[in-house]
């Protein structure tokens, strides 16, 4: 009959009292879970957002160096008017890059224009109206009336990948499509000129003046929302075709063969950007081209994450502090109550610390059973938990994705030779993927039950340990005599 | 074997002491009664005894040793076993498991020995219906016969009992006290108990009366 055969008879005799003893530990058991469970569930959506935003570097003419370049050349040479000379990217440079552990895929760009031959582009009659420094009329030699984005794959671009823009018949444009003349046109154009897939049309290089026939392999419907550019060298939304980066580079000229004007570079661990961009700085001329990194996304959603892990931190202390609090009155209620029964026992020569750990064995048996049925309640809580954390995933997602793509209106004008660097394709389509494939599996695992366990013994001990100094104090005549 | 010098106690105030200067000594072998009107102390005194409480005055040594250098616990879980007034049984057991839980406590020969436990109960009388069942379903007098069977199957070589025939009947008392008087003598014991039954005091070896805070021989001593 040791303190624990003892702990066992008086849980048992006294059933209605031990039933609303592990009642009241379940309850706090399960608030104590439901802070780690936002705690766990933080933590793996950083985690996956980590894993799946993603971030990208992107690789082009360095600007300033080129600018610098041309004020150079302008002070002695005088007379000759000086030229902005951009280098655009060499795909060689690209392949080398991508050999980097870090970097998991590209997307190499090209813009160019072109006149339509064979059909016309949609023209836009904008409340400037036909301005008489209009684009064409001073630079119709340079400026075509249709755009043509030179991509790796159009499911790289992001308004595509954002399912801003959606090819409605056909395919999209994809690395198979290199050294072809297939092209992906807009659904308004298509309609205008009766053009369909399969369909061949002829363009005019402004560069060359030659003539190439392009096939149709796809149509799309470019976004709603994108606005019609305004201002001279404007072209409308559905003027603009998607082709390989091959052929747009053909359009441009014989020495824009095999380059891009920028490459991005997806990097599939955020973490790793500043990794990437170094090891990447040391592969290529940075006189001649810039890098930039973006893991603005990942930098947002980490945020986010950050503070629920930190409301999660909170609610975890908060509620074990509470929980320590009542669990350590009521075993205190519940001590006092069994003061003649200490005083038998002490009486008898009972160790003190024997008592102490006879009510400690109690509770922690309490707590085994709480502990079931918490375990229980939180896998409720923990699926509920999944679904508000996913939907907040996307929310947040969702505006770092619309801020940035609000960022990027207006961002280059499309149409030149070199877009400007940075705002290449941006991360919103990425992020959207992300909060597609954060999936928050909130479930209770081992860890989670173990962390528990040792947080509720902790807070039986602390209580037990408390609520001892009535037992330690406690004179045996006091209540055995009177 | 027990003994008891320059004794003094009271409960507010050293004026109001209840007794003072008490000065006895109690012998393995004898069966002790102390009598004394209600209220005179002889509760307090054995609480002294049993260890329950430290004395305000004096000191008790056991074989020349002093209580408070033994400890209090230790001489409580080895020394002396106390039957009480009000039984004071572990109300969530069996008396089966109440002799079991102070046979582990007091770290008995006998020891988790359920046949010996049962045995000791048989001999006060209970059945081993009531052997089994919770001790808070059982009358006074059964509880308080498990109560000295507690007491008297642990090894203390001091057995104090304050009041322990309060609640039974006549042939239960005389069964009772001839027990204390065997486990006296046979397994040379010392017994004290506190009794208002002069039948009880007679038929124990030696009596000691309490009043006005003077221990008084009724019986000279040995
Ligand atoms: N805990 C206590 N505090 C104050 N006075 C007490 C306490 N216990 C007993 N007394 C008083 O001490 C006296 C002796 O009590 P007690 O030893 O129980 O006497 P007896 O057992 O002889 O009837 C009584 O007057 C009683 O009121
Ligand atoms: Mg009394």
């Amino acid at each position: 009959m040791n303190f624990i055969h003892r702990a066992g008879l008086s849980l048992w005799a006294k059933k209605g009292r031990s039933l609303l003893l592990i009642l009241l530990t379940a309850a706090i058991m399960l608030f104590i879970l439901t802070g780690l469970l936002i705690h766990s569930a933080a933590d793996t959506a950083t985690t996956n957002a980590r894993k799946s935003v993603g971030a990208s570097l992107t690789l082009s003419a360095n600007r300033q160096a080129a600018f610098k370049k041309m004020r150079q050349q302008s002070k002695p040479s005088s007379g000759s008017r000086p030229t902005l000379n951009m280098t655009p990217v060499k795909l060689s440079t690209v392949k080398k890059l991508t050999k980097l552990s870090q970097v998991t895929g590209y997307n190499a760009t090209t813009q160019t224009s072109v006149n339509a031959k064979s059909f016309s582009a949609i023209s836009t009659t904008s409340s400037m109206g036909a301005s008489p420094m209009g684009g064409k009329m001073g630079s119709s030699s340079s400026q075509g009336d249709i755009q043509v984005n030179g991509v790796t794959a159009t499911r790289l671009v992001d308004s595509f990948s954002t399912k801003s823009a959606k090819i409605t018949k056909g395919r999209g444009i994809t690395s198979a499509d290199a050294n072809t003349n297939h092209v992906v046109i807009e659904s308004e154009l298509a309609k205008q000129e009766k053009l369909a897939v399969g369909d061949t049309i002829k363009i005019k290089t402004t560069s060359t003046k030659k003539v190439y026939k392009l096939k149709i392999v796809g149509i799309y419907k470019a976004a709603s929302t994108t606005s019609t550019q305004m201002g001279p060298n404007s072209t409308d939304a559905s003027n603009q075709i998607y082709a390989a980066t091959s052929l747009a580079n053909t359009f441009k000229g014989s020495s824009y063969k095999n380059t891009a004007d920028s490459v991005t570079l997806s990097i599939s661990d955020p973490g790793q950007v500043s990794a990437a961009k170094t090891a990447a700085k040391k592969l290529i001329n940075t006189s001649k081209y810039s890098i930039s990194s973006d893991d603005s996304s990942y930098q947002q959603v980490k945020t986010s994450m950050k503070s629920i892990t930190s409301i999660s931190n909170k609610i975890i202390w908060l509620v074990t502090l509470a929980g320590i609090v009542i669990l350590t009155l009521i075993v205190m209620l519940l001590i006092r109550e069994r003061r003649h029964e200490i005083g038998i026992l002490l009486a008898l020569g009972e160790a003190r610390w024997k008592i102490v750990a006879q009510f400690f064995t109690e509770l922690v048996f309490t707590l085994i059973v709480g502990l079931v049925i918490a375990s229980a309640g939180g896998q409720v809580v923990a699926n509920k938990l999944g679904q508000q954390l996913t939907s907040q995933t996307q929310t947040t997602q969702a505006q770092t994705m619309s801020t940035q793509s609000g960022g990027q209106m207006g961002g280059g004008t499309p149409g030149q030779g070199t877009r400007p660097s940075g705002g290449m394709p941006g991360q919103g389509g990425q992020t959207q993927k992300a909060a597609q494939k954060t999936k928050l599996t909130t479930s209770i695992d081992l860890t989670t039950m173990v962390e528990l366990g040792g947080l509720g013994l902790a807070i039986m001990f602390l209580a037990t340990v408390l609520a001892a100094g009535g037992i330690l104090r406690l004179q045996p005549k006091k209540v055995l005599i009177d | 074997m027990l003994e008891i010098k320059s004794l003094g106690y009271w409960y507010q105030s050293p004026d109001e002491s209840l007794f003072n200067d008490v000065n006895l000594k109690f012998e393995a072998d004898q069966t002790y009664a102390i009598i004394g009107s209600s209220g005179a102390g002889k509760t307090t005194f054995l609480s002294l005894l049993a260890g329950l409480d430290q004395p305000k005055a004096g000191e008790i040594l056991l074989d020349g040793q002093a209580l408070t250098q033994i400890g209090l616990t230790a001489y409580r879980r080895h020394q002396v076993t106390t039957v009480f007034q009000s039984y004071n049984l572990l109300p969530y057991m069996s008396p089966i498991n109440n002799l079991l839980t102070a046979l582990a406590i007091t770290e008995s020969q006998h020891k988790g020995d359920v046949a010996y436990a049962k045995q000791q109960l048989q001999q006060l009388g209970l059945t081993d219906d009531q052997m089994t069942q919770n001790v808070q379903h059982l009358s006074g007098g059964q509880q308080q016969r498990v109560a000295i069977a507690r007491s008297m199957c642990c090894d203390a070589r001091l057995v104090v009992a304050d009041e322990p025939t309060g609640n039974l009947d006549e042939t239960n008392t005389e069964a009772i006290i001839a027990l204390f008087q065997k486990i006296a003598h046979e397994q040379h014991k010392c017994v004290i108990i506190v009794t208002h039954e002069a039948n009880v005091a007679a038929a124990c070896d030696q009596t000691l009366k309490l009043s006005n805070g003077e221990f008084e021989w009724v019986t000279q001593p040995a």
